[in-house]
């Protein structure tokens, strides 16, 4: 019952009136970030995290914002899923299947209704499941020697590309890359500068949160302009709500399923909440088979995938806060922000900041029900906001962006640094390299390569080391498993979920 | 396949370089120890090296790339930018603002009255909100009063 006491203990941080302001907040602004065109989730916390730090938040309140942005993000990204047959982003690919269609029948209000209630549902089970898995990992973790880290943090770069991966050469490019970059600056164990070429601004090495800014928020400008998608998507008009209790209930089987096989996609590396929603919505197609009218507008339909994303993207939150590992680029974002309010996380996390890490726990569970209360009255709301062109909008988000990045130390030479991240990410996203596997690189950098030394320091610079224990032999199995699966089982899921996504055009069109 | 052949040249430039200068790291004070500073780096060079042969060896097809005429738009969005960042300290948050906010709207195809509307609008409110509300103070340049 311990963990109930902290439990509790974190309500009474995030109930205080401040925390509770910060968590709507966040909620509305995540809201916004996912309804928005072309403001993903890890872009909306990027560009939060330094206007967190400029406005001098306690850790408590910019973790509890942020985590409240991320939360709110994964119900955004539904709206223009179910009005328009556009997926916001890459996991509310399959909320299209059957929110569209029942939109199309005149229950746009209903569809979006259900799929509030399902997002809430799975967002609160995963946080359960959080609970009570995250003290328990924790605790294996602490059995974690330098050798075992080096071993995880080799899983977390191998796994990133996903099981739906394209090209694993690519994604360890962009590891290296990210980690390279971590090596520039004043190596700490000696003292010895690395590639800093006597400039001073190198010497402390290069922020990770310039990187993260200029990387997906200008890189994103950019790639916009190249589109020419700078309208507005067609402004939708919402029908008056007519939702039962018999309607509720009618999905809650559904959710809960979906809510269980989400956090479990959430939680394995590289499976994610794109995994998450699809198997869901598979899985509850196969149960109900003919008795249901799946992608003619079925609320099961909708049900199944919100649950399994929402769950999914709490569910990652585990590797993230028990052992420094995240498994995507929102929550290596997040991470990015522990990081920089010099919160290591980890095993030890859970002992040393247990106010902190419970605080922003029980954060989420208020920031949900703050979320399903603002998404169904207000929803008309974002609806609006779809129809916002992108032509005033990117600029002002690139503003936005820049001046926080201007407030972390008041230097323009910052935002130089910004600028030629954006023209790097633009370029690489047009070779097809991850980005997200560069931030992972220098965020996991540092910590990588101390234990590394640590391991071999030890064994007095015996390699095999790194694989005596039989822990860190399952480690490293497990990543060459992750890193090889995708050749063998990547086409035939991605072929599926390209079937799929196919069924939504024709339906759609 | 020739932008994957042009970006795996350029990697294994790139580890070549790396991998040389962590060779080449002076000895720490103190005297070597069995993992110095070049031990990371140098695994790091292999890695890419070898990754960037394979690249070499077997390209993805070329995603699209823009042409000339959208290049040398971008191109102008970026130097717009490095206008602005020149141009905040010196001149002040809101004229730099003003003219970056304006230009990227017209570029993104609006038209040059609701372009500059925006711009001064966002200058101003951005402005406001966080010299007076978040007390986060941006320069205010030439406009400098009081």
């Amino acid at each position: 019952m311990e963990t109930l006491d902290f439990l509790l203990q974190g309500f009474a941080v995030a109930l205080t009136f401040e925390n509770l302001m910060f968590a709507a907040l966040g909620a509305l602004l995540g809201t916004l970030v996912g309804a928005l065109p072309g403001l993903g989730p890890a872009n909306g916390v990027a560009i939060l995290i330094p206007l967190a730090f400029g406005m001098g938040l306690s850790a408590e309140a910019s973790l509890i914002l942020l985590t409240s942005v991320y939360a709110g993000a994964m119900y955004g990204g539904r709206i223009s899923s179910i009005l328009l047959n556009i997926p916001g982003d890459e996991p509310a690919m399959m909320t299209c299947l059957d929110g569209h269609p029942l939109a199309l029948k005149g229950k746009a209000a209903e569809s979006l209704a259900i799929s509030a209630i399902a997002s809430f549902i799975g967002s609160f089970l995963a946080t359960i499941g959080l609970v009570i898995l995250a003290p328990w990992l924790a605790r294996f973790a602490l059995k974690f020697g330098p050798a075992e880290y080096f071993a995880l943090f080799t899983l977390a770069f191998a796994t990133l590309g996903g099981i739906t991966g394209k090209n694993q050469f690519k994604t360890v490019i962009a590891a290296c890359i990210g980690l390279m970059i971590a090596t520039v600056g004043i190596d700490l164990s000696t003292g010895n500068q690395r590639y800093t070429y006597d400039i001073l601004e190198l010497y402390e090495g290069i922020d990770f949160i310039i990187a993260i800014v200029g990387l997906f928020a200008i890189s994103e400008l950019l790639v916009f302009i190249e589109k020419h998608s700078s309208e507005g998507l067609k402004r939708v008009v919402l029908n008056k709500l007519k939702l039962t209790a018999a309607d509720i209930i009618g999905i809650l089987p559904t959710s809960l399923r979906g809510s269980v096989l989400g956090f479990i996609a959430g939680v394995l590396p590289g499976a994610g909440a794109s995994l998450g929603s699809f198997i869901s919505y598979t899985l509850e197609k196969r149960i109900i088979g003919d008795k249901g009218h799946f992608g003619e507008g079925d609320p099961r339909g909708i049900a199944a995938p919100e649950a399994g994303n929402n769950a999914a993207a709490n569910g990652a939150l585990v590797p993230m806060l028990t052992l420094g590992v995240p498994g995507s680029g929102t929550t290596a974002v997040l991470l990015a922000m522990l990081v920089s309010l010099n919160i290591q996380p980890g095993p030890m996390l859970f002992t040393q900041n247990a106010d902190l890490v419970w605080g922003v726990i029980a954060a989420l569970f208020v920031g949900n029900l703050i979320l399903l209360l603002m998404n169904i009255p207000m929803v008309g709301v974002f609806v609006k906001l779809l129809s916002v062109p992108p032509k005033y909008l990117m600029p002002i988000v690139t503003l936005i962006a820049s001046v926080g990045i201007y407030a972390i130390s008041n230097s323009a030479v910052d935002l130089f640094f910004m600028i030629g991240f954006g023209v790097l990410g633009y370029i690489l996203r047009k070779l097809e390299i991850p980005l997200v596997p560069i931030i992972l690189g220098m965020l996991l950098g540092p910590e990588m390569e101390k234990s590394l030394r640590h391991a071999l320091t030890l064994s007095n610079g015996d390699w095999s080391v790194l694989w005596s224990s039989s822990l860190a032999v399952g480690i490293w199995t497990l990543a060459v498993v992750g890193l090889i699966t995708p050749y063998i089982l990547g086409p035939i899921l991605r072929r599926k979920m390209t079937k799929e996504a196919e069924k939504v055009q024709i339906t759609g069109s | 396949m020739k932008g994957d052949r042009i970006l795996g040249v350029v990697l294994l430039i790139i580890a070549f370089v790396y991998g040389w200068e962590a060779v080449h790291f002076p000895e720490p004070f103190g005297g070597a120890e069995t993992v110095g500073p070049e031990t990371f780096p140098i695994m790091l060079s292999i890695i890419l090296g070898i990754s960037s042969i394979y690249l070499l060896i077997k390209p993805d097809a070329d995603s699209e790339w823009p042409g000339v005429a959208m290049l040398s738009q971008l191109l102008f969005v970026i130097i717009a930018l490095a206008i602005f960042t020149a141009l905040l300290e010196p001149v002040g948050f809101i004229p730099a603002t003003i003219f970056v906010v304006s230009f990227l709207c017209w570029r993104m195809g609006s038209k040059p009255v609701p372009a500059l509307t925006t711009g001064v609008c966002c200058a101003l409110s951005v402005f406001l909100l966080f010299n007076f509300v978040l007390d986060l103070h941006l320069p205010a340049g030439i406009l400098e009063f009081g």
